[in-house]
């Protein structure tokens, strides 16, 4: 099922997306970048918002715009986008404290059933990776594009 | 309207290009959070099912 998402653009490489989430406290532009690690081959997902005056990026504050499953679902779609132009890609996602990570995590149990036809997701969880599991926490996720 | 009905179907988000997001490319917008990414990925490595389809 396709989840309600907000319009996307990006740069011409794909590794940048910028929308405006919508909601109680008016727009806030948000931007999701994809960074090579030094493990060549894998990115960072980040994501924050941006701030027009001083055009700089926040990845901790909480927008608490009432539209996170709309926010989740357009970050996700990014992971489409990039990961079609990057099919080799892999992609490392951690959120910025606990309960941002948990976020994540339910965002991703909330449409498994769809990123598993297309995915392989790995979670962190003791030190190691292990293939995602509905309902366990983990500290850090792995997702790549299956062939 | 068969085109539609991919587009509907399929999970490819439409994405307009803005060039103007180029300048971004080379410039890290999350460094710690990149950095901690590092970090672990040090600490870690890859799953084993990834190692193999990269090597």
């Amino acid at each position: 099922m396709m989840l309600p998402q907000y319009d996307l653009t990006s740069d011409k490489g794909l590794t940048v997306f910028e929308f405006v989430s919508v909601g109680k406290k008016g727009k806030i532009p948000k931007i999701v970048q994809y960074s090579e690690t030094e493990k060549k081959g894998t990115f960072n997902l980040g994501f924050g918002d941006k701030c027009l005056q001083t055009d700089e990026f926040d990845d901790t504050v909480i927008s608490n715009n009432g539209d996170t499953k709309k926010v989740l679902a357009t970050v996700a779609a990014t992971v489409y986008a990039f990961t079609d132009e990057h099919p080799e890609a892999s992609i490392y996602a951690k959120g910025r404290s606990k309960s941002r990570t948990r976020l994540y995590r339910m965002g991703l149990t909330g449409v498994l059933s769809e990123i598993v036809k297309d995915f392989e997701l790995y979670g962190l969880r003791d030190g190691g990776w292990h293939e995602f599991v509905k309902g366990v926490q983990y500290d850090a996720f792995l997702i790549k594009r299956r062939s | 309207m068969k085109r539609n009905e991919e587009l509907n179907k399929s999970k490819l988000p439409i994405v307009k290009t803005d060039r103007s997001l180029d300048k971004y490319k080379k410039r890290v917008l999350f460094k710690k959070k990149l950095e901690k990414a590092n970090e672990t990925l040090r600490s870690v490595g890859l799953p084993k099912g990834l190692q193999k389809s990269k090597a």
